[in-house]
């Protein structure tokens, strides 16, 4: 089968699925710097897209403005159904269905790995106390850490602490993940990752991680400038990708 | 009691995979101990400067103590004015027959800090052995350098006064007279040898390297300067003293202690060895219980002498034992103690710590109010009115508040949650327009207990959960109610309940009270103004920033003089604040200004991602701020806060100036009108800031502990 038979087939198993994510001409400016650029995309359910670029390029603006931690000026974004605006409630609802996992990880370091992870199901989801511990100790039993939850964060190394990063986001049980440069990638953490994406989670990840890319990614996104310049299933985009620079950041990074 | 020491191949073992494995941290290996003379070249005389100023300082230091020693121990000091008025000190005129209720209150406390200490304490810690032995040591040798400081005791005659002499006669061409006129020279000649000696050796590049002369020769330098100046004390005075030797006769009992006290130590020192004396640990509270101990039993056995002052007769019984109603109830308090330590450290071993953690913190917090009371309620308290109209209206609002609360913590109440609090507080407020505009009469405290109501029901859906978290709501609904109502009972009087004042107690006692309650009022004040200082809206903002400028620009006495003469203008007619009252808002409006600053800077150490984290879990801005961003913001502030703590602590000593009589103006005006004691203030004063003190360091101490605890600045 060759690269456009694939892509083509891709695509038209992706268009009978339901739209997560919808972007149209989103645009944002930090002060009169425009970091987003009339983007446009759709992401559609259990699809593990990858966005890739050099730094400054815009990706971790646009994944945070999927779930409202920065408000884009002009153009829409749907999640889920659910348009972004400044209403509260929608807010709301699209922060509890969009989980996501921060560079620096952002645990809370005052509490216990296991009160990390319970926190929010108990006082977001109102789930009973007993139920939010079992949660969690299974969670933590998933991404290969259960002898941790007594500990505070202070105490884990960063891949431990990458991953009770991804339990507490998957506590709120989401549909869509989202991983803002998970920087220290270790085998176990790409394993977690990489089971997640098996089991039908929908994924945005902006990495610099070439192999997960490879390896996991349904489609990889090239942005640069903050505008999206290139997309492609990862045979495409890493053996025949169509544009300059595209290829020159290939050349760089490989 | 014993801990293992380090074992190397546990250390290597651990650090095999850094991100799996536990980080404990590896046991450091001990340092060697030092030898007094390898402690003192490492660090008095580790250079020729440092030798200098070590000379320098160590003659100040021998300035001070001695000066300070002579004013304590001079035959001038009339230390049974304090003695006598001991009661007067910590209570004022606190009625015998009420007397009492003073001692359960103490005793409460002392069983409250028992089972806190045994509860926390961590097991096997405390002091260790060379540790506490040092300590021994150190305090004999302080106390056997006092006694040889000190100078010798005037020569009474039969009515007690000093024998006066002239000097010149006296020592005239001695050679102490030859010192006593020659003495700056002399220390002069002495100081200038050390800095020669010290550049001399050091030329000789055989200041460390060398042996011990150089050391040896400053501290002879120093010694001698020491006896200049005793020699030059003996010779200088008016008063004819006893002989030097004479002196140290007299003084054999203190010689005796000191022996005692550095031979305990010694022999610890010795007996155990170095690895054993290192490792070996004594719980604080038992060096704690053996000194309290010996106090205490000495109470019964020694012939302190029973002072008082009562009912206008002054008592003195030089020769007998402590008086009855002293020795027993510090006895008893000291059991207490005991007691409930080990009631502590038996339920921490039953592992139960956690489950009462909890449960012991609202106790500590609820002692305050229920002591208030047990110490200030008036004898002819209005019974009748509190059973008819206070305790049903506090009754009321527990319960009807607490159905509300209960309500909407409810999982799904959504929206109408919303609306529902926003119509309280709609109510409530047209409720005050309708005070002011003079309809309705209703009680303050109902309106005020209304508007806490709509207050808190706006907070409630952030709380809603299951069975047990409603029920933490209602719970904490109901606890507010009651010390509001018990404080507004006991400390105001809209609803016509006598109110005790000021005449009851005073003293340490309204210090204490004072201090309590101004924390108590100012810590969420300071919490809600920081808050407000860095909301997004900018009225809060606006409002909070005056506030703060305010009453950090205002001096603390015209913010207590307002609200003790001026304040009460204001109110309405059937509300009068009583000084203690006023004086309590005052210091705890100035306060919460300056805690507020506090807590600020601790805010602002609380990163962004903090934020980025909470808000993309999904949680609300109330749940954020009280999960996420104030337990952070407080651990780091700790240090500023103790600090602003200890110092709202000395502040109540304005209180003397706004005529309250507390433990300041105590010593300062009431001893020194007595009869007996006419313009005798000194000893009060000095024992005042001891007390004021032993108070603010043991604060400072506790801190210091907490933040260790904590892990300040480990993140």
């Amino acid at each position: 089968m060759s690269v456009s038979d694939a892509t083509t087939a891709l695509t038209e198993e992706l268009a009978a699925r339901d739209d997560m994510i919808v972007c149209e001409g989103v645009n944002k400016w930090f002060g009169d710097f425009q970091a987003l650029d009339g983007i446009t995309a759709i992401i559609k359910e259990r699809e593990v897209v990858v966005v890739l670029g050099p730094s400054g390029s815009g990706k971790s603006t646009w994944i945070r403005c999927i779930n409202r931690l920065e408000a884009h000026q002009e153009g829409r974004i749907v999640v889920d159904g659910v348009e972004l605006t400044n209403d509260l409630r929608n807010i709301e609802k699209i922060r509890s269905e969009v989980g996501m996992v921060f560079q620096q990880f952002n645990l809370f370091p005052h509490l216990t790995v296991e009160d990390n992870v319970t926190l929010a199901p108990i006082w977001v989801r109102k789930k009973p106390k007993g139920e939010a511990e079992e949660l969690a100790r299974s969670l933590l039993e998933r991404v290969g850490i259960p002898e941790q939850a007594e500990k505070y964060p202070g105490q884990l190394s960063g891949g431990q602490q990458q991953r009770v990063a991804i339990a507490r986001a998957l506590a709120m049980e989401p549909r869509i993940m989202l991983f803002d440069e998970p920087t220290s990638v270790i085998k176990e953490v790409l394993d977690v990752m990489k089971e997640l994406a098996l089991s039908g989670m929908t994924m945005m990840v902006v990495t610099h991680e070439m192999g997960f890319a490879r390896e996991v990614a349904d489609r990889v996104i090239f942005m640069e400038d903050g505008q999206i310049v290139e997309t492609g299933t990862p045979e495409h985009f890493f053996t025949d990708p169509r544009e300059e620079r595209t290829k020159l950041f290939l050349s760089q990074i490989l | 009691m014993t801990v293992p020491m380090g074992d190397p191949a546990a250390t290597a073992a651990g650090s095999v995979e850094p991100w799996a494995g536990e980080r404990e941290p590896a046991q450091k290996p001990d340092e060697p101990s030092l030898s007094a003379g390898e402690w003192l070249t490492k660090n008095l005389f580790s250079s020729p400067v440092n030798a200098l100023l070590t000379v320098v300082f160590s003659l100040f230091v021998f300035l001070v103590v001695r000066g300070l020693l002579n004013f304590m121990f001079s035959e001038e000091r009339t230390w049974r004015a304090v003695k006598t008025n001991m009661r007067f000190l910590f209570t004022h005129a606190y009625p015998q027959e009420q007397y009492t209720r003073i001692w359960v209150c103490v005793g409460a406390i002392a069983v409250l800090s028992g089972l806190s200490v045994g509860l926390l304490a961590r097991v096997g810690g405390g002091i260790s052995m060379k540790k506490l032995s040092m300590n021994l040591m150190g305090t004999g040798a302080v106390i056997a350098l006092g006694i040889v400081l000190r100078e010798p005791s005037a020569i009474v005659d039969d009515e007690g006064l000093a024998l006066h002499r002239d000097v010149s006669e006296a020592v005239g061409g001695s050679f102490a007279g030859w010192l006593d006129s020659n003495a700056f020279t002399v220390l002069a000649v002495l100081v200038l040898a050390n800095v020669a000696l010290a550049v001399w050796f050091h030329r000789q590049d055989t200041y460390l390297r060398g042996g011990p002369e150089p050391r040896i020769a400053h501290g002879a330098l120093v010694l001698a300067s020491f006896g200049v100046l005793m020699v030059q004390q003996y010779a200088s005075g008016e008063v004819v003293r006893e002989s030097f030797a004479d002196a140290m006769l007299d003084r054999a009992w203190w010689w005796l202690a000191a022996a005692a006290l550095a031979g305990a130590g010694a022999a610890l020192w010795i007996g155990l060895g170095d690895a054993r004396r290192r490792h070996t640990f004594v719980p604080a509270m038992y060096v704690f219980f053996a000194v309290a101990g010996v106090m205490v039993l000495s109470s019964w056995v020694y012939p302190w002498g029973h002072y008082g002052f009562l009912e206008g007769e002054f008592i003195a019984e030089p020769g007998s034992t402590v008086a009855m109603t002293t020795k027993l109830p510090w006895t008893v308090m000291l059991l207490l103690l005991v007691a409930t330590y080990h009631l502590g450290r038996v339920l921490r071993a039953a592992r139960a710590g956690p489950k009462l953690r909890v449960p012991l913190n609202l106790l500590w917090v609820l002692t305050p109010f229920v002591l208030y009371w047990a110490v200030l309620r008036d004898p002819d308290l209005d019974w009748d009115h509190v059973l008819s109209t206070d305790l049903p209206m506090a009754l009321f609002f527990a319960a009807f508040g607490g159905l509300v609360m209960w309500f909407l913590a409810h999982p799904r109440i959504g929206e109408a949650g919303r609306v529902i609090a926003a119509v309280l507080v709609a109510v409530a407020a047209l409720n005050w327009v309708a005070a002011y505009l003079g309809w309705y009469p209703m009680l303050q405290k109902a309106r005020i207990s209304f508007l806490l109501l709509a207050v808190v029901a706006l907070l409630a859906h952030n709380f809603a959960g299951d069975r047990s978290q409603r029920m933490k709501l209602v719970a904490a609904w109901v606890a507010t109610m009651a010390v509001f109502h018990w404080l507004v009972t006991l400390v105001n009087s809209p609803s016509t309940v006598d109110t005790p004042t000021d005449a009851l107690i005073g003293g340490f006692g309204i210090t204490l009270i004072v201090a309590v309650f101004t924390l108590l009022l100012a810590f969420p004040m300071g919490v809600l103004l920081a808050l407000a200082r860095t909301s997004k809206l900018p009225i809060f903002r606006v409002l909070s920033t005056a506030y703060i400028e305010v009453f950090r620009g205002v001096p603390l006495i015209t913010v207590l003089f307002f609200f003790t003469l001026i304040f009460n203008l204001f109110l309405p007619q059937s509300m009068t604040l009583v000084d203690i009252a006023g004086a309590t808002i005052g210091f705890a409006l100035f306060s919460a200004a300056y805690l507020a600053e506090n807590i600020r800077g601790g805010l602002q150490a609380v990163r962004r991602g903090q934020y980025e984290a909470s808000d993309a879990v999904g949680l609300t801005t109330v749940q954020r701020t009280l999960f996420i961003v104030l337990p952070q913001a407080l651990r780091v502030s700790i240090p500023p806060l103790v600090g602003q703590v200890i110092a709202t602590f000395k502040e109540t000593s304005l209180l003397a100036i706004v005529g309250i009589f507390d433990f300041l103006r105590i010593a300062d005006k009431v001893i020194s009108a007595q009869s007996e004691f006419l313009g005798v203030k000194r000893e009060g004063l000095l024992f005042v800031s001891f007390i004021y003190w032993l108070f603010a360091y043991n604060m400072s101490k506790h801190s210091q502990r907490l933040e260790k605890r904590l892990g300040v600045g480990e993140r």
